[in-house]
């Protein structure tokens, strides 16, 4: 039995003996891709945020790969942070937190691109009424841990966005 | 595609020579590997470059990489990510003491899996004595120093009287790094037994099986008290007794200062008690430790190459110097494993620090890692649960004193007895719990203090640096009690504050005077002319009308920033192509130095920097300069400084590293630009009131065409080999070390004690001689510090008495910052200063003992540290809605355009100016941190 699924779009497959090493030390140690942070190890944090589309269902979700296992990725398609930027631009989103100074350390960073790449995906999708815009803001990214920053320029670089987004205007 | 990275450690080799036993060790700061390489357009559209504007930054210097997921940090590195270094890497993993009541004897790994079993296993019997017990240096305040080295002298004396009152263990303290089987250990966590393993698999398997249940690898049994007993005190401990004019810390004579300290307070007492009258306010607040929670947990790499004696490090530090000399000394000694030669250090980009990675035990832990594996690279890398179970720590305290003011508002005296919880080692406590010490007058001219401060050697997790540097504990007990005798006299909080206020020209509780304009009057009243303050009865009744219990809360602080004496490097280069180069010893741990250093140089040289290298502490050996005074003659030897290089905080780059890189670049400027363009332009002389840089190009104002753009200016200084580079070392106590150098330019005043030039033929940069030096005094290193960043914070919070659950609704922030040089980063301080108060104040809770995070079970899921939600994020305040304003004073007309630390700042005053605000809703005083709901509810008798 093998475990298959893409990462930035490369294909691998694994014996599934492998299936209870998480996903984070397989991006670490045999990619050697480390921009997806580890920091609690424990699913609380999210700074390990990746992107994760599973079939049938088309829409990726954020995951918190430090506790996921490649086991029940059999299937799946995988973004990092690498795959965000396009040929070394970055994109929105990261263009808008170095904008705004959003991060310091930068250590949450990587997580914090991930999930609101993913919120903005989700409104230009299923746009919601523009008052809803905080709220939906801070389900998105409410839950990352930033230790440096206060959050507060994080949100003031999304929110505009996410109102292009909201009204299709994202990508 | 490669392209070079605008951030970095050194680019270049430049090394520093440390004395030591088997002769001198070459230490080498590295570059970051690979930083840069991802595919991208190239250096010039990133970072500070982005901004075409000389002293503006559009982006963070280091934002590129940090955004694109590149490795900076130490985490990120394995031995095959470094140029040279083996393939083949060992992993380590530390076993920690579960107990401080019996003797570690020994493991038992008997009912370890195989693959599970480690490759070597070394216990403390192994190790050398130095190895075990290295000679660490914390030289973090000149004037503790000092009075470090008095005390010793008085030791004598001392203990013929019966009375030490303190320990030092033989040079600075400490326990051993890994337990002597047959001791008990010296606190909890203490390294029991170093497990090594030669593969990641076999690393893993241990971990999955010892992690949670290390209780069962562990043997425990009777044995001997090694070191002294738990609840002794560091040394030294801080007394500042201040008697009107009559008697201070500063004033008195060193040596007889603590033999007059009894009188003096019997006068306060006595002169206290004359006066019925005085209205007196005791108080007494607690505080648990808190964790820095930096959000990369510590992680570093290690290879020590037997054959040449050369160690290469892979650290994330705030305190790359200090690190360095601590590992150096692990080795020092005739029966060390290994004599080292050689230390090649990359410095990578902490992943957060707070103080709390600032002569952190990891390095050494890590370097001693690297002496067991057979030649192999080690990566030591922590996960979350060991983070919490050794990571330094902000002190648990306890505070109580008595405040005393007539019944015109004014405060007579302080009284406070500060106690820190030093947890084991020794670390920065006793400066911690100085600084607190200097603190505890608050922000206000007080004309009598007795102040106390000591940290206690205890089971606990070690104490260090922290963000504000003992600043919080203080402040809220201040803070707090000034609001309990504002509400007991019925006076407003205001203006009880508005009565006392320190300016300048006053003096500290340490009797130094204020010599810089505070200007916390203007402060206040703009605070209370603000919504948030001025509306607040109105604001009250509108959550009131909403069912919400509401209340304001007011505090102010004086954070010092700065030590009593601090030494600083910096060179700034023309290089070939016409790019400028900053290199620093500062390291950025988020705070944004490299920016600001990216940027500062700007104005004077016509571009901002194209890169800046953090860590380059090895700089200052090549500056010619000495700490030695063999001869005491100070200033009047050409080559002497009080310090080198310290620590890097982030409170230091406002004024102390831009005040260095700027003098460094004024002197390349005028030293050899303006040289070189007299040459171009055929003039004999170039006065710089004469040009002016105009969209990167050099002109002159009387003068039109003829501009030069930075390559010409390259060209011409590389074809006639005038300087293309200069080294700064600038020193700061009070007042800035200067002198004279003779540059090809013409005779430079400077307000720098050092000056180098780098030739573009290459080579070690040339030491220009200093003339006519002037530098600060002696006697202001009493002072203990010179500098502050006042700050006024109003916090407004809804309280929920059914479940005791606390909002902060809204929060104001009156700062003194000084001239701000990139003012995203100023604020993103702020508002992360706002962030960690809260959190401190409200969420983080961490017990003591086994009970707490010693345990090595703690985490996230347990330690709950400020979200989002916990945190107003809209920036400015409108009614009704959660926010934060941060107000900046516009600087002084005609004040230098100097910045002032304010990473501390704003923190310092937000948890009292919550309990005050607590109080002000619920007529409860919430004396202990952090206020959680169950002890709110408590206090309100449900």
């Amino acid at each position: 039995m093998t475990l298959s699924f893409t990462v930035n779009g490369a294909a691998f497959q694994l014996d599934d003996s492998r299936s209870d090493e998480r996903l984070i030390d397989f991006l670490h140690e045999d990619l050697n891709l480390t921009g997806t942070k580890f920091c609690c190890g424990i699913g609380v944090c999210r700074a390990c945020t990746v992107q994760v589309s599973k079939p049938p269902n088309p829409t990726p979700s954020p995951v918190i790969s430090c506790s996921t296992t490649l086991g029940t990725l059999d299937g799946s398609d995988i973004s990092t942070i690498e795959s965000v930027a396009n040929d070394g631009v970055p994109d929105a989103v990261q263009k808008a937190f170095l904008d705004n100074f959003s991060f310091q350390c930068g250590y949450c960073t990587p997580g914090f691109v991930m999930a609101a790449r993913m919120f903005l995906d989700g409104l230009r999708a299923q746009p919601i009424p523009q008052d809803q815009i905080d709220s939906a803001m801070m389900e998105a990214i409410g839950s990352h841990i930033c230790r440096c920053t206060g959050y507060v320029r994080y949100f003031e670089a999304l929110k505009p966005l996410a109102i292009a987004a909201n009204a299709g205007d994202w990508k | 595609m490669t392209s070079q990275s605008p951030v970095g450690g050194a680019r270049f080799t430049r090394r520093k020579f440390l004395k030591a036993t088997g002769g001198a060790v070459a230490c080498t700061v590295m570059s970051i590997p690979g930083l840069g390489r991802a595919a991208r357009p190239g250096a010039a559209d990133i970072g500070t470059n982005a901004s075409s504007v000389p002293g503006v930054a559009s982006q963070r210097i280091d934002g590129m990489a940090k955004v694109m997921g590149e490795k900076v940090y130490a985490r990120d590195f394995n031995a095959r990510d470094m140029p040279g270094w083996p393939q083949q890497q060992w992993h380590a993993m530390y076993l920690r003491a579960l107990t401080t009541e019996q003797a570690f004897e020994g493991l038992d790994l008997g009912t370890l899996a195989p693959q599970a079993r480690p490759t070597r296993v070394v216990l403390g019997n192994e190790l050398s004595g130095t190895l075990r017990a290295p000679k660490l240096l914390f030289n973090r305040d000149l004037m503790l120093q000092e009075r470090i080295a008095q005390e010793r002298a008085r030791a004598p004396r001392a203990k013929s009287e019966g009375s030490v009152g303190s320990f030092d263990l033989p040079s600075d303290m400490t326990f051993d790094l890994i337990v002597l089987p047959g001791n008990v250990p010296n606190y909890l966590g203490q390294a029991v037994a170093l497990l090594l393993f030669d593969n990641l698999a076999g690393f893993r398997a241990a971990k999955l099986a010892i992690e949670f249940n290390d209780a069962a690898y562990q043997v425990y049994g009777s044995g001997k008290e090694d070191g002294p007993p738990l609840g002794s005190a560091f040394s030294p401990q801080t007394t500042y007794v201040k008697y009107g004019d009559d008697f201070s810390y500063a004033k008195a004579d060193p040596d007889t200062y603590m033999d007059q300290v009894p009188a003096y307070q019997d006068k306060i007492r006595t002169t206290l008690a004359s006066d019925p009258a005085l209205i007196r306010q005791p108080f007494q607040t607690d505080m648990q430790a808190m964790d820095p929670m930096f959000m990369e947990p510590e992680a570093g790499l290690v290879w020590i190459e037997t054959d040449t004696g050369t160690m290469n490090i892979v650290l994330g530090t705030q305190s790359p110097d200090g690190d360095i000399s601590n590992i150096l000394s692990m080795y020092d000694s005739a029966d060390a494993p290994i004599h080292l030669k050689a230390v090649n250090l990359t410095s990578c980009y902490p992943g957060g620090g707070f103080g709390g990675r600032d002569g952190s035990p990891f390095s050494l832990m890590l370097a001693l890692a690297g002496t067991y594996s057979n030649g192999s690279p080690v990566r030591l890398a922590y996960d979350r649960f060991e983070q919490f179970r050794v990571g330094l720590k902000r002190h648990g305290a306890k505070l109580s004193g008595e405040l005393a003011a007539d019944s015109n508002m004014k405060l007579q005296a302080v009284q406070m007895t500060l106690t820190f919880d030093g947890g084991g080692e020794r670390n920065l406590s006793p400066y911690v719990a100085s600084l607190g010490a200097l603190c505890a007058g608050g922000s206000y001219a007080i004309p009598m203090a007795d102040i106390y401060a000591e940290a206690l050697h205890t089971e606990n997790v070690t104490g260090g640096s922290q963000r504000g540097f003992g600043g919080p504990q203080a402040f809220f007990a201040f803070e707090t009690a000034l609001d309990d005798l504002a509400a007991a006299r019925g006076w407003d909080p205001a203006e009880l504050r508005a009565a006392n206020l320190l300016e300048e020209g006053g003096t500290t509780v340490v009797g130094g005077p204020v010599e810089q304009s505070l200007r916390l009057g203007e402060m206040l009243k703009f605070a209370q002319r603000q919504p948030l303050w001025n509306d607040r009865d109105a604001i009250r009744q509108d959550y009131a009308a909403r069912g919400l219990i509401y209340g304001t809360g007011i505090a102010i602080s004086l954070q010092a920033y700065g030590t009593s004496g601090d030494g600083m490097v910096a060179s700034v280069l023309l290089e070939r192509d016409g790019s400028l180069t900053v290199q620093s010893d500062a390291v950025d741990m988020g705070n944004g130095s490299a920016t600001t250093l990216g940027v500062t140089i700007g104005p004077i040289l016509g571009a901002n920097a194209a890169r800046v290298d953090m860590g380059c502490y090895t700089l200052f050996d090549q500056t010619g300069l000495t700490t030695q005074d063999p001869d005491g003659v100070r200033w009047a030897n050409p080559n002497w400084t009080a310090k080198s290089v310290g620590s890097s905080s982030a409170c230091l780059t406002g004024l102390h590293q831009v005040h260095t890189v700027q003098q460094t670049a004024n002197a390349l400027f005028q030293g050899s630009i303006l040289a070189a363009a007299a040459q171009i332009w055929g003039v004999a002389s170039l006065p710089p009131s004469d040009v002016v840089w105009r969209d990167g190009t050099l002109g002159r104002r009387s003068v039109g065409g003829g501009e030069l753009s930075l390559q010409t200016l390259a060209d011409e200084i590389y074809a006639s080999g005038l300087p293309n580079g200069a080294l700064g070392h600038a020193y700061f106590q009070n007042s800035w070390a200067a002198a004279d150098f003779p540059t090809p330019g013409g005779l430079l005043p400077l307000q720098l004690d050092g000056l180098s030039f780098y030739q573009p033929s290459g080579g070690n940069p040339v030491q220009v001689p200093r003339q006519g030096t002037v530098g600060p005094d002696k006697a202001s290193s009493r002072y203990a510090r010179y500098v502050w960043a006042p700050c006024i914070n109003v916090v407004g919070l809804t309280v929920n008495t059914s479940t005791g659950a606390v909002q902060i609704e809204n929060v104001l922030s009156v700062l003194n910052a000084g001239h701000i040089h990139v003012p995203q980063l100023v604020s993103g301080q702020s508002q992360g200063g706002v962030a960690m108060a809260i959190s401190y104040t409200l969420l983080e809770d961490m017990p003591t003992g086994m009970a707490g995070p010693a345990d090595g079970m703690w985490n996230l899921n347990r330690y709950h540290v400020a979200r989002a939600q916990d945190v107003p994020v809209l920036d400015g305040y409108e009614p009704g809605q959660r926010g934060q304003q941060l107000f900046t004073l516009e600087p002084s007309q005609g004040s230098a355009p100097v910045g002032r630390g304010i990473a501390e700042a704003v923190m310092c005053s937000i948890p009292p100016a919550i309990s005050n605000a607590l109080r002000d809703a619920t007529g409860k005083r919430f004396t202990s941190l952090p206020i959680t709901p169950a002890k709110i509810l408590e206090g309100l008798g449900q």
